[in-house]
């Protein structure tokens, strides 16, 4: 077999025992990797409550993983989030995932709860379970210090452990599983780490082949100004976006009640670059090392966490917000998670916290202590909690990201068309309502952005799947995605197909949750963005959202998906008919 | 959605490079449907039927010049591949579908070639080009094509003449009654310099709708620029450049701002253009017959492969260099800046034409139209003595194309 290895290893916690299995070839090709192929495995699980003992967390990697495909040194983890109660992956990047690929598995699925922390150890000849007492209790940086000498880690931190519902796995290079708190079901099943040194290389079907894609992807990304233009990813990462949403007039601010902040540029690309003598960092493999770190190697705040510690909490302190990062990271917590709850709690009590008091609620967030208790449950939970839930900006208690749905108007649709609730990457409208890639389209306007919306949902579901960063696709293309696959695993795939897989996963995803009881009650946005309008100015007007243009749309997008008005299967036995 | 078919439908006819009543373009929102002539709007609908993508144009081209590659190609072709670098590096190649190939199942076998590819040619019928998620990206796909066909078969011409029968007069007929003289004729300029951000921001505007008008450039290729103190307004990526109002970015010098993530793949050799000349303005277009001349070499001997990125030599086409470089980041930004100082004009190779003025763009214009007669005149001398006598081809391919430079 090309591409793949073919091969599972199921860990069962309570047992104490790995096994090995194959996956069906069919599967393979049906679901590629990745969040595909992760969602493929929870068919059965879909129903069990998050931290169920026999709720499994899988990490699976992709067909691309292993080769030179830019931007495939990736993994998805998936399992059911205790954030949301949605089916949850996330995609990130590192050693890890190359390593997994290398010990010769596609699937990693763990279940069971361990009777005693313990950590997991994989290679090429399977796993083995591990003490691991001495590391319960203590940050990242030093469960991956001790484990580095074993391969590559991925560990939860003290908010794994204690059930931070938006504790994050974290790989040892810094990148995050962030988002929907699989850190958590990782800390319920008393993992603290999983260590993987595996170093076999990926077999090419069609090499040649496979090199002149690798050339052609190349190339876009060099044509992409967002990629490696002079102001792109590249050069200044992530935080390159401060200055356009500013522009824009769509960086969300006091929890979301503005949509511009002054003194942004204290944070923006350029800023940090000056201040902290940012340098390049970034996935393994990747060509355009997108991250950016200090000299010294502490890992810098990507968009979304600056703007959020940021605009969101009022706070321009480029360091205190750097510093957040950084626990956030040694503590195993999303970022945009933890700074969105404590904006809601901060509106919520009439004041957002200073700068100097940030850290100490981290803390107290990733320890259950004091407030740390209420705000360890999310944003939606805490504000229920306090009588306030109009100030939980999320979507399927999903905390939105740092981009106001009041000024990309596909965003908004996109936000709560999400499986996996109020994220901005499952469709990414960002790229052409903001960046213009691959085209232009207009961003107040709801015009076509169903069918849109629905396109990139499918698209994106195949990247996660194969798995590719979904930055390279502000320059390359399925096209030639597609013949590297093709090249790579000896199975012809098209841009058309892919996207056909992507739609399968999608639909998989909502049929999963609305088991679960998810419907259109569920796909919907804050009243703030329906009743109060954003920060208009400098000739660039924000206006509330318009709530029955928005709602023609998202049933457009029901119809296109073949769901009904409720945003719900008519077909009992979809699942079924699936491979 | 009908607003963006009637837009793209009249930008088809208005830069001539469909017939009227040839033009349909389907979308597909919640519900399929398609507008324009039969039976084009029929099978367009088909076609979008079986896409995961929001619009589809389906017309026919004013010169045969795509069914003449076709014709040209070997039995067991099944695909042009571009020559063009623009469109080789986002198109790859353009499969076509030959007249004895169709059948009733034509819609589906179209799709499925779309399936992997932005755009087919289906001999007989027309361009058909796809957008995955706008009606704009359609068009941007059409146009594409027809420049590229455009391009090769003016190549191709070059190396074997005419093949069949008619073939000679559809091409004089092309010469005489198509292609319009270029002029900048009644063309009004502001003088520069240009100091204030409002009167920028509309002659940017306006020169750029007057690029587009005079053909100097398809798709949405092109970019236009003008210093003004501490920043460049630029033109945006994938911004047309007849429709540039909202569209451009103030690029600060000094890099104090990333507002411009959103510029131009080209800001960069903008701005070493500046800073290196000293010039005030820069337009960049695609004229059809300076990318056609740019790729005529009289090399050899020469040991280099991807001519378009790696050729290290200044060639000279009359008195405009001639570079090769990369798109965005690749070797463009590298190459342009140290030969344009003088000229003030340039050509990539296979690319397109840079050019420059000192205050306004009246000069960056006219030197553009300038380069583009100059290269249209030298085609058709250097076509006529291969076609009227074939015998000298081999010799007089390249005379034009002199190497005055070492490599840079």
């Amino acid at each position: 077999m090309n591409g793949w290895s073919g091969r599972m290893l199921s860990v069962d916690l309570t047992a104490g025992i790995c096994t090995v299995d194959e996956i069906p070839e069919k599967l393979l090709h049906a679901y590629l990797g990745g969040r595909g192929l992760g969602v493929r495995f929870m068919r059965d699980s879909h129903r069990l409550h998050p931290f169920d003992p026999a709720m499994p967390l899988i990490f699976s990697v992709g067909p691309l993983c292993g080769t030179s495909a830019p931007t495939a040194a990736r993994l998805s983890v998936v399992s059911r989030s205790p954030l949301t109660g949605t089916i949850y992956d996330c995609s990130a990047g590192g050693k890890f995932a190359w390593r997994l690929k290398g010990a010769g598995y596609d699937l990693l699925r763990i279940a069971g709860i361990s009777p005693q922390p313990v950590t997991l150890v994989i290679g090429e000849s399977g796993g083995e379970l591990i003490p691991a007492d001495v590391l319960w209790g203590t940050t990242i940086p030093v469960t991956v210090a001790a484990l580095e000498g074993l391969g590559s880690v991925a560990a939860i931190g003290p908010a794994g452990e204690n059930g931070v519902l938006f504790a994050n796995i974290m790989m040892g290079e810094g990148n995050s599983v962030g988002r929907g708190g699989l850190g958590a079901v990782m800390g319920r099943k008393r993992l603290k780490a999983v260590v993987v040194n595996g170093s076999r290389n990926s077999i090419i079907a069609q090499r040649d082949r496979f090199q002149t894609a690798r050339t052609d992807v190349m190339r876009l990304l060099r044509a992409s100004p967002v990629i490696f233009g002079e102001l792109g990813l590249a050069e200044y990462g992530t935080p390159a976006l401060v200055d356009l949403m500013k522009q824009r007039r769509m960086a969300p601010t006091e929890n979301f009640s503005k949509t511009w902040f002054s003194d942004s540029h204290r944070y923006s690309g350029p800023a940090m670059r000056a201040e902290c003598a940012a340098v390049k960092d970034g996935c393994h493999g990747c060509p355009i090392q997108c991250k950016k770190s200090t000299p010294q190697g502490e890992h810098l705040p990507e968009y979304e966490t600056v703007s959020h510690f940021g605009a969101l909490n009022g706070i321009s302190d480029l360091q205190a917000i750097v510093k957040a990062n950084t626990l956030c990271n040694e503590l195993g917590m999303d970022t945009i998670s933890a700074a969105a709850t404590v904006a809601a709690w901060g509106e919520a009590r009439g004041r957002f916290p200073h700068a100097g008091e940030m850290s100490g609620i981290l803390e107290s967030i990733a320890h259950r202590r004091g407030e740390g208790e209420l705000l360890a449950q999310g944003s939606r939970r805490a504000t229920e909690i306090l009588g306030r839930p109009e100030l939980s900006m999320s979507i399927k208690s999903l905390e939105l990201p740092a981009y106001d749905p009041r000024g990309a108007y596909g965003m908004a649709l996109a936000y709560c068309t999400s499986g996996r609730g109020g994220c901005h990457l499952r469709a990414y409208p960002i790229s052409h309502e903001i960046l213009r890639k691959p085209v232009a389209t207009d961003r107040f306007s709801f015009s076509g952005k169903a069918r849109i919306i629905t396109i990139a949902e499918d698209t994106n579901a195949a990247v996660d799947s194969l798995v590719a960063c979904k930055f390279s696709f502000l320059g390359a293309s399925m096209e030639e995605y597609s013949e590297l696959l093709s090249a790579a695993t000896g199975v012809e795939y098209t841009p058309q197909g892919l996207k056909e897989i992507g739609k399968r996963i999608c639909l998989t995803e909502r049929f999963y949750n609305c088991a679960n009881g998810f419907d259109f009650r569920h796909d919907q946005l804050p009243d703030r963005f329906f009743t109060q309008p954003g920060s208009s100015g400098d000739g660039i007007e924000i206006p509330p959202l318009d709530r029955e243009r928005f709602d023609q749309e998202l049933q457009k997008y029901y119809r296109i998906r073949g769901l009904t008005p409720e945003g719900t299967f008519a077909d009992p036995g979809f699942l079924e008919q699936q491979p | 959605m009908r607003d963006q078919i009637a837009r793209y439908s009249a930008k088809l006819l208005a830069d001539r490079s469909a017939i009227p009543g040839t033009i349909a373009i389907a979308v597909q929102d919640d519900l399929l449907f398609a507008v324009g002539g039969e039976p084009e709007a029929t099978l367009a609908e088909q076609i979008l039927g079986e896409l995961d993508a929001l619009a589809l144009v389906v017309a026919r081209p004013p010169l045969p010049f795509a069914d003449l590659l076709i014709r040209r190609s070997s039995p067991e072709s099944r695909q042009i591949v571009p020559n063009d670098t623009e469109n080789r590096t986002f198109l790859h190649d353009i499969p076509f579908i030959r007249a004895e190939e169709q059948d009733s199942n034509l819609a589906k076998r179209i799709a499925g070639l779309l399936g992997g590819r932005k755009g087919v040619i289906v001999e007989g019928v027309g361009l058909v080009a796809v957008g995955s998620i706008t009606v704009e990206q359609a068009y941007i796909n059409y146009s594409s094509v027809f420049h590229s066909t455009f391009v090769k078969y003016l190549q191709d011409l070059l190396d074997e003449g005419f093949l069949f029968p008619g073939e000679e007069e559809n091409f004089g007929a092309f010469r005489r009654e198509w292609l319009l003289p270029l002029t900048a004729d009644g063309l009004a300029f502001r003088s520069g310099p240009l100091e204030h951000r409002e009167g920028i921001l509309d002659e940017l505007a306006t020169v750029g709708r007057y690029t587009v008008e005079r053909g100097l450039v398809d798709s949405f290729f092109g970019n236009i620029s003008c210093r003004c103190g501490g920043l460049i307004y630029i033109s945006q990526t994938g911004a047309s450049l007849d429709a540039l109002p909202g569209c451009i970015d103030p690029v600060p010098f000094d890099n104090s701002s990333t507002t411009g993530i959103t510029a131009s793949s080209e800001l960069l050799a903008h701005r070493r253009i500046y800073e290196s000349s000293g010039v005030g303005t820069i337009l960049h277009g695609h004229p059809r017959f300076a990318v056609v001349m740019s790729m005529l070499c009289q090399e050899t001997e020469c040991r280099v492969d991807d001519c378009w990125k790696e050729c290290p030599k200044v060639r000279y086409l009359d008195d405009t260099p001639v570079v090769a470089g990369e798109i965005g980041a690749g070797g463009l930004a590298r190459k342009v800046p140290p030969v344009i100082a003088g000229p003030g004009k340039a050509i990539v190779f296979g690319h397109g034409v840079f050019t420059t003025g000192t205050e306004g763009f009246r000069e960056p214009l006219q030197r553009m139209i300038d380069v583009e007669n100059w290269c249209r005149d030298e085609y058709f001398r250097r076509l006529d003595r291969v076609t009227l006598h074939p015998a000298s081809k081999s010799v007089d391919k390249n005379a034009a194309v002199e190497v005055k430079r070492g490599s840079i």
